[in-house]
């Protein structure tokens, strides 16, 4: 219940401190400038994250071994020649190797080897023709996947504690903190 | 042929068995009244009587060379070492029937120990589905997979196993596992069908399977990463996880019933997601024999290799009459059983479980689409297309982010409510470390996105759990960390997969982003620099041993010119297979694994291609750690009890103290404990 007033006193803050073993009294009163100060660090911190990833990766894009993980090894089940140990494979990557040298598109290229070995060889089929459903699909079950979870949950208004109730909790919790480690072990 | 005898008789035993469970539960369960459990009791040790018998026939046929027995005669030789005999017993299609059927009878034992009284009829309905699917495995072994063919004349060998099931001892361990996994979740999938048919509603079903849940999760996770160190360490191809089908159809199960698992705990917890519930689990019994069937039939390979084994149209059929009967039977009762209650609000914990829930079972939709998509393609068109890593990574990584976030986040937000305030006091120290750690990353020049943040996402999770541990504990003292560790096992053991989980997701990517890999052809003598080494080809050996035939390259590594390691990867050549079986060596350091396999070996030259994988220790202790989770999930309870049924003289005099909630299974929560209860907030 966010936005109720704290009228309930220090008492019964809730443990949002790290400190378990404090009496209740001394953790509530950390000051907002605490959190404050946190969230400037973690946001400092976080630039700090983005700027360096958004650097570029530590390694230059290699379109080669890119293409070789979409291709799959003929020989092979369903591994790539990127993964395939077989010669047909690493004769296959060197070819691959070759004509990204020569300046070929990824789109020539994968064209090259569907002509030689037909279809099967794209191990990521296109989102056209027959597979593309294989795309779409995906897409439809995680649309509807999120409606139902919006529609599941019920907005409104948080249902607020009656005085009683609040009294209650914070008898109940005061005595469990007085009554130590015996208290943890209980089924809540 | 005595062992054909007794294996064949004790499997038609275990099939009269399992007939006499399904009828007797099933009469139990209409009119407990009539009823009593001595039947029932005698039909399930017959069972497993039977049951045992028919193992333990096929494994002494197998281990004294009886040729005279068709499985025998198939799978084994007399040359074959004695542990790759006894793994024989269920390293081929029949075998592995007959180890299944085994395994279903051992969970059908445990369900019965459940049964205290042939009136407990939620116990009695889910015996009836128990004995009806075993029914279907024992017929199975007694027709279409009988291993039991008496062969005359009796052949003087066998070929001895397939190649690469008697490469490596991983074959002992990984099959048993993933079944006991996948053959565990027939009990709540009993227990489910059981109280749909009765109309049960409520948590009860929940709470009897949850021991039966846990073993099988906990026993499919083993196998999964058991199964992961096998491809790597012995397959030679140089990863751990290819998508391929076979590989799909055990994440499959693993990842509904690790949806179902979660879900479970909102059910028992606030009541919700009752119907939602019993679809899991329908779903992951399904997946289970589904995943038999596309491991079995080959159908994933081609379409037109389905007709080579009468199993599989068997397979197919039962797991179609499995999945009419349960999802027909919950379109006609389901309504009776749904939850009333509603989401209150979506940040919440409920509402994280909901969302994990919606991923992994969008996760498991993916990849299931992935694996069929080609055969429903060709079953229509007759044309063929692959789908494989580029389409499963593209699809899972997102996926597996997401799932990581409402890792960090639901296991730390208290039930019905979240406010932001009660999960930012919650989680900012944690988020703090992980801001720092991914920052220290950043700064010390690793720019790979993916790693650094699951670095953030990790180090959110083990600083929140640890958290969590510190200020729900009235003092330090290790001891009374260990009561409250010991006092919540269900959250517990949750919070330590989830750290495992974290692990294999950082070295799977560590291993998709800074490993490299390369192929050289080496002359005797010739050295090659990799890994910071330098690697030299020093001769070849070749060992007979009988099964057969070793030719091991002996690779040196030298540092600075001082010899650091010898590698010897090698290949096998099996007589009944022409190509030879590439065996890898991997030198494992707390730094980086070595990885050697050859690919081709001449006379005076050698191929190889060479892996270097940062910390890949990290993935298997990873693994470890999940499956420590669900194990100390499951420790430490004695059996309970079924709650008693209400008796006429109302309340049973024990009536538990007003401050204690009377159910059991009400440890999966830590929100309530003392000093977390969201009172202001």
């Amino acid at each position: 219940v966010p936005d109720q007033p704290a009228t309930n006193g220090p008492a019964l803050a809730p443990a949002s401190g790290g400190s378990g073993s404090n009496p209740p009294a001394a953790r509530a009163g950390r000051p907002r400038g605490t959190d404050l100060l946190l969230l400037l660090a973690l946001v400092g911190l976080l630039t700090v994250v983005v700027v360096g990833l958004l650097g570029g990766s530590g390694r230059p894009p290699d379109r080669a071994a890119e293409l070789d993980a979409r291709l799959r090894c003929p020989v092979c089940k369903s591994v790539s020649i990127a993964d395939s140990p077989a010669e047909t494979a690493s004769a296959m990557r060197l070819v691959v190797r070759e004509q990204v040298a020569a300046g070929r598109s990824d789109a020539e290229i994968l064209a090259y080897f569907e002509e030689r070995y037909g279809p099967t060889v794209r191990l990521d089929p296109p989102a056209a023709g027959r597979s593309l459903w294989l795309w779409v699909l995906p897409a439809i079950a995680a649309v509807a996947g999120v409606g139902l979870v919006l529609t599941r949950s019920r907005a409104g208004p948080l249902p607020t504690l009656s005085e009683r109730d609040r009294a209650l909790v914070a008898a109940e919790l005061t005595a469990l903190r007085r009554s130590g480690p015996e208290a943890v072990d209980r089924e809540p | 042929v005595i062992w054909a005898a007794a294996g064949y008789a004790g499997t038609t035993l275990a099939l009269a068995g399992s007939l006499a469970l399904t009828i007797f539960a099933w009469r139990a369960a209409r009119r407990p009244p009539t009823a009593r459990r001595a039947p029932l009791r005698r039909a399930v040790t017959l069972m497993v009587v039977g049951a045992a018998v028919s193992m333990g026939s096929l494994e002494l046929a197998l281990v004294t060379d009886s040729f005279a027995v068709s499985y025998v005669a198939q799978n084994s030789s007399r040359a074959t070492p004695l542990i790759f005999k006894v793994t024989a017993g269920w390293s081929a299609l029949a075998g592995s029937i007959v180890l299944w059927s085994v395994v279903l009878a051992g969970f059908t034992a445990g369900v019965l120990r459940q049964v205290r009284s042939a009136d407990d009829r939620l116990g009695t309905g889910a015996l009836a589905v128990m004995g009806a699917v075993a029914a279907f495995f024992f017929g199975l072994v007694s027709t279409v997979a009988n291993p039991f063919g008496v062969l005359s004349p009796v052949p003087l060998d066998g070929p001895g196993p397939n190649a690469l099931l008697q490469n490596h001892l991983m074959v002992a361990i990984h099959p048993p596992l993933l079944y006991i996994g996948y053959v565990g979740f027939t009990v709540p999938f009993a227990f489910a069908l059981s109280a749909l048919a009765q109309r049960q509603a409520g948590v009860e079903w929940l709470r009897r399977t949850r021991r039966a849940n846990l073993v099988a999760w906990t026993f499919l996770s083993a196998g999964l990463g058991v199964g992961a160190w096998w491809s790597y360490e012995v397959l030679g191809w140089g990863g751990f996880w290819a998508w391929d089908p076979v590989e799909n159809a055990a994440l499959l199960p693993w990842l509904v019933g690790t949806a179902f698992i979660h879900s479970a705990v909102v059910q028992v917890r606030r009541g919700l997601l009752q119907s939602w519930n019993i679809v899991l689990v329908l779903t992951t019994f399904g997946l289970t024999l589904l995943g038999t069937f596309l491991t079995r039939s080959s159908v994933v390979v081609s379409v037109h290799s389905f007709t080579t084994s009468s199993v599989a149209p068997a397979l197919l059929g039962f797991f179609v009459a499995s999945m009419v009967v349960g999802f027909g039977l919950f379109a006609l009762r389901g309504s009776a059983l749904a939850s009333t209650g509603r989401l209150e609000s979506l940040a919440s914990r409920e509402g994280a479980f909901l969302v994990n829930n919606l991923l992994l079972t969008l996760l498991a939709f993916v990849t299931l689409l992935g694996t069929l998509y080609p055969v429903f393609v060709e079953a229509v068109s007759g044309s063929q297309l692959s789908v494989g890593r580029p389409f499963f990574d593209r699809m899972a990584v997102p996926i597996g982010f997401a799932l990581l976030l409402t890792m960090g986040i639901g296991p730390f937000a208290p039930y019905r409510a979240a406010s932001g305030r009660v999960v930012w006091s919650r989680l900012r120290l944690p988020l703090l470390l992980g801001a720092a750690a991914a920052a220290g990353l950043v700064l010390a020049g690793l720019r790979s996105a993916p790693i650094v943040l699951l670095v953030l996402l990790g180090v959110v999770v083990a600083a929140g759990s640890a958290r969590q541990l510190l200020t729900t504990a009235p003092d330090r003292r290790p001891r009374s960390l260990l009561r409250l560790v010991r006092g919540r096992r269900g959250y517990w053991g949750g919070q330590l997969a989830h750290v495992g989980v974290v692990v294999v997701a950082l070295a799977i990517a560590v291993s998709a982003g800074l490993s490299d890999r390369t192929s050289v052809t080496l002359r005797a003598g010739q050295s090659v620099d990799f890994a910071g080494y330098s690697l030299t080809w020093a001769g070849t050996t070749g060992t007979d041993r009988g099964f057969r035939r070793e030719q091991t390259a002996r690779i040196e590594l030298r540092r600075d010119g001082a010899l650091v390691q010898v590698l010897a990867p090698r290949l096998n050549q099996y007589p009944s297979q022409q190509q030879a079986v590439a065996s890898p060596a991997v030198w494992t350091t707390a730094q980086q694994d070595v990885y050697v396999a050859l690919s081709a070996l001449e006379p005076d030259r050698i191929s190889v291609n060479l892996w270097r994988y940062p910390m890949m220790w990290a993935l298997w202790a990873g693994g470890a750690i999940v499956v420590a989770g669900g194990l100390w999930a499951l420790g430490g309870r004695t059996r309970r009890p079924a709650e008693p049924e209400p008796t006429p003289a109302g309340p049973a005099a024990g009536t538990p103290e007003p401050d204690r909630t009377p159910e059991p299974a009400t440890e999966h929560d830590p929100a309530a404990e003392p000093s977390q209860v969201p009172v202001r907030a």
